[in-house]
């Protein structure tokens, strides 16, 4: 875990540098004719994190030099890290499937797949589930609250009869 | 006060009209099934069905939102005392009386135990709502810019000082918040900020988004990686007989159920939270009672305690919301996001310029969490069952509803994407006890403040002394300094007191 909290530090350390520069571009100055700049509170906000993570990198690295990563606990736990990546890449898949296909069927697809291949519930199950979950929201969001989800390039070509 | 007294009774009046009393119903079912599944939880909920509420009339679509929190509050219990599985973070504390009761076979005794406190703490957050809000929001006409900045200080001075979490971690979770809500085009000059020429980012971040990413995807990782362990009990029908005995068991366990309340309006108030403040009520109940021998193993007053804090909480976070503009906890935060989409900006003027609005709210939460008790006594079983189905249905069909929720929101499909990198983010930072609450309370108000502390600065001309101006921006800055600075300062007082006390 120690070292997780490194790196996210290290990372907003970054961030916190990436925004200074930024804000120093916009003018983070007051300027007795308009006021404060627009990149007035983002300076003093990047300064914060700067200082704030700056102060944690260092304490973090000292303590590891310390005591090293002897009997720290690891950030995932084991056999924790499949079960994650089990759920993050099929819906990242099925994001990046909307632009295709739209949301309601790449639903269907990561329904289906999550339920049949990492679930292994019963075919019947899974289908009848990934079909008429996508429907049902499908006449909620869309028809009902008139809420247009993206349909994809799919759209052009399937008009649902509903 | 009979004044507010018959605009409470109008309010109570409008929420009762049907077509709102069925929201009410419908947003007190969504939000019970939603309270007792683990990875949906209130905050994210909420956010997922503020689109729906896009169509109807402000009023009905603030009650929507609120019945949704109200029965999540009641649900997570129901999973935490049967399941041993807390299906909100508020009822965590449940868990550690509320399954050894229902495991010895009280699991009917358990539940009402619970669903009653949870209503006391209620009664007496709505009581403060209606009373104190009006005054409150009298009194914050007076603001001006400045005063508004020194509230907001306040707020996030409390998140560091009083959550007990790192100072480091809490101040960068305030920090990064604001960052992302200056990302995109500044309000006051057009210039575009921290863009670096993306088209997708001038569009900024919706906190919204943001929610759904952090609270639910986060979640979800967190359980996923977990496992869910079902350990069933027995029962979790509820009797008359089992609510006479609640009834007389608060009455024996008073303390305890006084404790719980006050922590949790103080909590509520204070942006926290109803999580921090039902641990809070439980360790303090464990301490204070005589049998502190018998918590953990199912006491009555370990139920009682830390539910009426998490629903005082919860009500009253209502209250800095509508009088302030301030949410008191995240699922506020996004209710209050729900009120900007209907161009209500929270906040004293709401009272003037909207009073059936303001009045039909605080009306609502009296009606809401009162049916929301019934229904929850009747049907808890009903609600567990929800939790039999195997996670890996509700799984994807959780994450689907998000994609829909953060879609819905702008129409935009990079938010989608966002959702699933807050969702990695929420996870991360969960593990690494970074605090989430102040993130997406910063990332709320992030605009409000900025306008509040520029107008400021551009009335005093550029002098910083109107942050700490007499009379009322300054005891507020004190204020947030003492608690900004607390850890430290009890800290040497107790030192002191080990240097004079007996030794």
């Amino acid at each position: 875990m120690r070292k997780a909290n490194l790196g996210v530090a290290i990372f907003l350390f970054l961030i916190g540098a990436i925004v200074m520069f930024d804000s120093v571009r916009l003018g983070w100055h007051y300027d007795p004719s308009s006021g404060p700049g627009a990149g007035f509170l983002p300076f003093y906000l990047s300064l914060g994190v700067l200082l704030c993570t700056g102060v944690f990198i260092v304490k973090q690295v000292m303590q590891l030099s310390k005591i090293g990563v002897v009997g720290d606990e690891p950030l995932i736990q084991e056999g924790g890290l499949k079960p994650i990546l089990w759920v993050l890449i099929p819906s990242t898949g099925m994001v990046l499937l909307i632009p295709l296909i739209g949301l309601h069927f790449a639903a269907f697809v990561f329904l289906l797949f999550y339920m049949r291949v990492v679930g292994k519930i019963g075919w019947l199950e899974c289908i009848l589930v990934s079909v008429l979950f996508p429907i049902g929201l499908y006449i909620v969001f869309d028809r009902l609250f008139l809420i247009p989800l993206p349909d994809g390039m799919l759209g052009n070509y399937i008009k649902l009869p509903f | 006060m009979a004044e507010n007294f018959h605009s409470l009774m109008m309010g109570i009046s409008v929420s009762m009209q049907p077509y709102n009393f069925m929201i009410a119903m419908i947003g007190l079912v969504l939000g019970v099934i939603v309270g007792v599944l683990p990875g949906l939880g209130g905050a994210n909920g909420v956010a997922i069905l503020i689109p729906l509420t896009v169509a109807m009339q402000p009023i009905s679509g603030i009650i929507l939102l609120a019945s949704i929190y109200w029965g999540a509050l009641y649900g997570g219990s129901i999973t935490s005392i049967l399941f041993n599985i807390p299906g909100e973070p508020w009822s965590v504390a449940t868990t550690f009386d509320g399954y050894p009761m229902a495991k010895k076979g009280h699991a009917g005794k358990a539940l009402v135990l619970s669903f009653f406190s949870h209503f006391v703490g209620a009664v007496l957050g709505v009581i403060m709502l209606s009373f104190f809000a009006p005054l409150i929001a009298a009194f914050a006409l007076r603001f001006g810019p400045a005063e508004i900045f020194s509230v907001m200080v306040l707020t996030f001075s409390a998140f560091v000082g009083l959550s007990g979490k790192d100072p480091y971690k809490t101040l960068v979770s305030i920090f990064i918040g604001f960052i992302l809500a200056a990302v995109g085009m500044d309000i006051v000059t057009g210039q575009l900020r921290m863009t670096f020429g993306s088209i997708d980012l001038m569009g900024g971040f919706n906190f919204i988004v943001a929610v759904i990413g952090l609270f639910g995807l986060g979640e979800i990782f967190l359980t996923v990686e977990e496992g869910l362990k079902l350990e069933s009990t027995e029962g979790g029908k509820v009797t008359f007989k089992d609510m006479a005995w609640g009834v007389k068991e608060l009455l024996i366990e008073w303390k305890a159920l006084l404790l719980g309340c006050i922590i949790g309006c103080w909590m509520g108030l204070k942006p926290g939270g109803a999580t921090p403040a039902s641990f809070m009520a439980y360790g303090f109940a464990k301490q204070s009672s005589k049998h502190g021998d018998e918590f953990g193993q199912g006491a009555s007053a370990g139920i009682i305690a830390p539910e009426a804090a998490a629903h005082g909480a919860g009500t009253s976070a209502a209250l800095p919301m509508i009088t302030l503009g301030i949410p008191g906890s995240p699922t506020m935060a996004v209710i209050m996001g729900g009120l900007m989409i209907f161009g209500l900006l929270p906040g004293p003027m709401l009272f003037v310029e909207h009073p059936d609005f303001v009045w039909g709210f605080i009306g609502s939460c009296w009606i809401g969490n009162f049916i929301g008790l019934l229904v929850v006594l009747a049907f808890a079983p009903i609600f567990a069952a929800v939790l039999k189905i195997r996670f890996a249905i509700i799984m994807p069909i959780i994450v689907y509803v998000c994609a829909i929720g953060a879609y819905a929101v702008n129409n935009r499909l990079i938010d989608i994407y966002y959702m699933i990198g807050f969702g990695v983010v929420g996870y991360l930072f969960k593990k690494l006890d970074y605090p989430l609450a102040p993130l997406v309370l910063a990332l709320v108000l992030g605009d409000m403040a900025e306008s509040a502390l520029r107008q400021a600065l551009l009335i005093s001309g550029g002098s910083p002394i109107v942050l700490i101006k007499p009379p009322i921006a300054l005891p507020i800055m004190i204020a947030a300094a003492l608690i900004f600075f607390w850890p430290s300062i009890s800290g040497l007082i107790k030192k002191k007191r080990l240097k004079v006390g007996p030794g």
